[in-house]
C-alpha cells in the first residue's frame, strides 16, 4: 500500500503508543487543511533552504487545534483557547529566526481571540495564522459562532442565529496584515500556494480556508465541498457578480515593515 | 536571540532606586531577555524600565493588549529558550490565572510580578496583601506554586533574580507577590559584582547526552529536562493530561494521578529547599509575630520596642517565601509558646496555614488586619498590649 507522502512529517506512534487515528470525524475539513499546510512545508523545505526545525506550529483549543496535538512531528504548542497569538508573540519575541505557523479556528480566531487577532495584525509580527472556518464551534457541540450564517440553526441557536457573521479577511486587512486570503477546502491548489506564500512573507499573514463541518452541519462532506465550488467566486472575476457569493482569493498582498525587523533597529542602537 | 550585551548591565555599586527599578534590574541580572506587560498602577515602572533596559542588553520589550495576553506571551518566550517575565498589580493578576494555570501543567519556567493593590473590584491603588491566597489557589486545577514575598528595594532586586532561579530549578511558574510599599519605596540597592550573583539555568536534554529519538518531554526525572524550540527535538507542549512522551489518552486515572502528582510533589516535597524563613529573639521565646513582606518593616520595629519597654518575651518570624508553605520548618523551630500575632493586610489569610501549622504548638492565634496601607508599629503594639494585659 502507498503511503501518503506528508506522513514523514506525523508522529504515527510514540513510546506510550500509537498517536493514530486522528481525533478528527469522518469528513472533516481540519485534516484536509493539514495536508495542504504540509505539502506547502514540504515545499519550502525542499526549495528554500528552511530546516524543518526552524517550523513551529501553535494552535489554541477546538477542533483545529488538534492539528498541533500530538499527531505533528514539528516542535509545537497545544495551547490556550484564544492566545495561541500572543504565544506565538513570545516565541517570537525570543526567537525571531522561527518561521510560525498557527493553526486556529473561527471561534479561537475571533470570538475568544479577537483582541489578541486584531493586535497581532496591527503589530504586523512574523507569523501565518491559518483559519480554519468551519462557522460553528464544532469540538463543543455545534454552537453558533461568530461566523454562522445568520438564520442558522445551531445548538444554541435553536430560533435561529439572529447575529450577522463576521468577515475574517476584512478583520485582518482592515487591522494591518500583510498577506490576506480565503479559500476552501475544496481549492487544495490555491490554499497550498497561499500558505507558501503565507509563510514566505515577512509580516502577519492570514489565511482563512472554509472549512466542512458534516457533523454538526447535517451535510454530507461531498455536498458540502460541492457547495463551497459553487458559492464561491474569485475576486479577480466577481466584478461586483459576488454579491450572493462569498468572494475568494488573495485579498492583500503587501509590503509592510515587521515588528522584529523594527526593534532590531532599536538593539543594533546598543550593540 | 540578539547576543546580550552584558557592558550595559549595571555595574556593581550602591544606587538610590525605585523598588519596581530594582525588581526590573534583577530580572534584567537573572538573563530575561522577554519582557510583556500591560500598565496598570502601582506596577507600571517596572514595565517602564523594562522597555529602557531590555533593548540596551540584547533583549525585546512589548506592550500587549491586556494582561492574559502579555502572560501568554511569557509561554512562547520560554519554549523557545528565553527568560521571560510579566508584572501587574492584583485585578491583572486574577486575568493571569489563565496561565498559570496552563504553566503549572506544562511546566513552563517563568516569572510573574504582582505589586499587590487592595481589593475586591478596582479597590484602591494603595499597597495590600490580599492576593496571597489567589497566588496559591487563584488557577484552576491541582498543582503547587512558588511565591516570594519582598520586603525592601534590595529584595525587589534580589528575590527577582531568585524567582527567575527557581523557576529554571524547578521548571515551573514563580510568582514575586510584591507590595505596592515595596515597589514604590526608594532606598539604596546594592549590586554585587556578576560573578557573585547565582543565575541558574533550565536543565536542557542536550546537557544529560538525551538525542531527540530518545527525550521524552515530560519524562526522565522528577524535573524534566527542557529542550528549545528550534533545536530539533520535536517539543510537543500539551496541557492535557499526558503521558511522559506527551501523547494523550482518553481517561486514565493512573497517568492522571501519576502526572499531576508529580507536577505538585516537584514543590510540595521539596519544599525545606525552596522555602525560607527568618527569625529573631526564637529560641524559647513565649510569644511570637508572624510576617511577610512590608509588614515585616514595622512589625520587627514593635517587636523590639515590646521586649525593651515592656519586658515581653516576644519573637519575630518572617515567611520569606510564602508558597509553597513552609508548614514543617515552622512546626520545628515553633515548639512551645503562648500567643502568635499575625499582623496582615488583609483580613486574614496566611493566618490560615499558620493556624493549621501550629495547631497544636501555640495557645491562641491573635491576627492584626488592616486593608489599603502599612500598619504602623503602634498599631501592632497597641493590639499586643491590648492582648497580653
Amino acid at each position: 500500500m502507498t503511503r501518503h507522502p506528508m506522513l514523514k512529517y506525523l508522529k504515527e506512534k510514540g513510546p506510550a503508543g500509537p498517536r493514530m487515528p486522528t481525533i478528527m470525524c469522518p469528513g472533516c475539513g481540519a485534516g484536509q487543511v493539514l495536508n495542504y499546510t504540509l505539502h506547502a512545508v514540504d515545499e519550502i523545505i525542499h526549495n528554500d533552504g528552511t530546516r524543518k526545525e526552524d517550523f513551529v506550529f501553535i494552535s489554541g483549543v477546538g477542533c483545529s487545534a488538534r492539528l498541533t496535538s500530538h499527531y505533528l512531528n514539528f516542535d509545537s504548542g497545544w495551547t490556550i483557547h484564544g492566545r495561541s497569538l500572543p504565544i506565538a508573540t513570545g516565541a517570537l519575541l525570543a526567537n525571531p529566526s522561527l518561521k510560525i505557523v498557527v493553526f486556529t479556528g473561527d471561534g479561537d480566531a475571533m470570538a475568544i481571540g479577537g483582541n489578541h487577532f486584531i493586535h497581532t495584525c496591527r503589530r504586523n509580527l512574523d507569523v501565518t495564522i491559518l483559519c480554519i472556518n468551519n462557522g460553528l464551534y464544532g469540538m463543543t457541540g455545534g454552537q453558533v459562532a461568530p461566523t454562522t450564517p445568520t438564520g442558522t440553526a445551531t445548538a444554541t441557536t435553536p430560533y435561529g442565529n439572529m447575529e450577522e457573521a463576521f468577515d475574517l479577511c476584512k478583520m485582518a486587512e482592515t487591522s494591518g496584515a500583510s498577506y490576506v486570503a480565503r479559500w476552501t477546502t475544496a481549492h487544495p491548489r490555491q490554499t497550498i500556494k497561499s500558505i507558501k506564500k503565507g509563510i514566505g512573507k515577512k509580516g502577519t499573514a492570514f489565511i482563512e480556508i472554509l472549512s466542512q463541518c458534516p457533523i454538526h452541519m447535517k451535510t454530507p462532506p461531498v455536498e458540502m465541498l460541492r457547495d463551497f465550488k459553487a458559492n464561491t467566486v474569485s475576486i479577480n472575476k466577481s466584478r461586483g457578480h459576488g454579491e450572493d457569493k462569498i468572494l475568494i482569493g488573495e485579498f492583500c498582498h503587501m509590503e509592510r515593515p515587521e515588528w522584529t525587523e523594527k526593534y532590531q533597529k532599536i538593539l543594533e542602537q546598543f550593540d | 536571540m540578539a547576543g546580550p550585551s552584558e557592558k550595559n548591565l549595571l555595574k556593581p555599586g550602591v544606587y538610590y532606586l525605585q523598588g519596581n527599578q530594582a525588581c526590573a534590574e534583577g530580572a534584567i541580572t537573572a538573563g530575561c531577555r522577554v519582557y510583556a506587560g500591560y500598565p496598570i498602577t502601582p506596577a507600571s515602572e517596572i514595565m517602564e524600565h523594562a522597555a529602557l533596559r531590555l533593548p540596551q542588553v540584547g533583549g525585546r520589550f512589548i506592550q500587549m493588549e491586556d494582561e492574559i495576553s502579555s502572560a501568554s506571551v511569557l509561554l512562547g518566550a520560554s519554549w523557545a529558550g528565553a527568560k521571560a517575565m510579566t508584572a501587574t498589580s492584583s485585578p491583572g493578576f486574577s486575568l493571569m490565572q489563565e496561565v498559570i494555570s496552563f504553566a503549572i501543567m506544562t511546566e513552563t519556567p517563568l516569572v510573574i510580578v504582582d505589586v499587590q493593590r487592595p481589593g475586591p473590584g478596582q479597590g484602591y491603588i494603595t499597597t495590600s496583601q490580599e492576593d496571597v491566597m489567589q497566588a496559591r489557589w487563584g488557577h484552576h486545577g491541582e498543582g503547587s506554586i512558588i511565591a516570594l514575598s519582598p520586603a525592601s528595594v534590595q529584595e525587589m532586586f534580589d528575590f527577582t533574580i531568585e524567582a527567575f532561579n527557581l523557576a529554571e530549578q524547578w521548571r515551573t511558574p514563580v510568582l514575586v507577590m510584591a507590595e505596592e510599599t515595596v515597589a514604590h519605596m526608594r532606598e539604596p540597592l546594592t549590586i554585587p559584582p556578576q560573578d557573585q550573583i547565582k543565575v541558574v539555568n533550565r536543565k536542557k536534554p542536550q546537557d544529560l547526552g538525551i538525542s531527540p529519538e530518545e527525550f521524552l518531554p515530560y519524562g526522565h526525572a522528577m524535573v524534566p529536562p527542557m529542550a528549545n524550540w528550534g533545536e530539533g527535538y520535536n517539543v510537543n507542549h500539551v496541557s492535557l493530561v499526558h503521558h511522559e512522551d506527551g501523547n494523550v489518552t482518553k481517561y486514565n486515572r493512573d497517568i492522571h494521578l501519576d502526572s499531576v502528582s508529580r507536577i505538585q510533589q516537584k514543590i510540595e516535597g521539596n519544599t525545606d529547599h525552596i522555602a525560607r524563613v527568618e527569625t529573631r529573639f526564637l529560641e524559647g521565646c513565649r510569644h511570637l509575630v508572624i510576617c511577610y513582606g512590608s509588614v515585616s518593616r514595622t512589625a520587627v520595629e514593635a517587636v523590639m520596642e515590646a521586649r525593651q519597654e515592656r519586658g515581653i518575651d516576644l519573637a519575630f518570624l518572617r515567611l520569606v517565601t510564602l508558597w509553597p508553605f513552609p508548614e514543617k520548618k515552622l512546626r520545628e523551630i515553633v515548639r512551645d509558646v503562648d500567643t502568635v500575632f499575625v499582623p496582615e493586610m488583609n483580613l486574614g489569610m496566611m493566618k490560615h496555614p499558620i493556624t493549621e501549622a501550629l495547631r497544636d504548638r501555640c495557645n491562641r492565634i491573635v491576627p492584626i488586619p488592616t486593608l489599603g496601607a502599612l500598619h504602623s508599629p503602634e498599631m501592632i503594639l497597641s493590639k499586643i498590649y491590648e492582648e497580653l494585659k
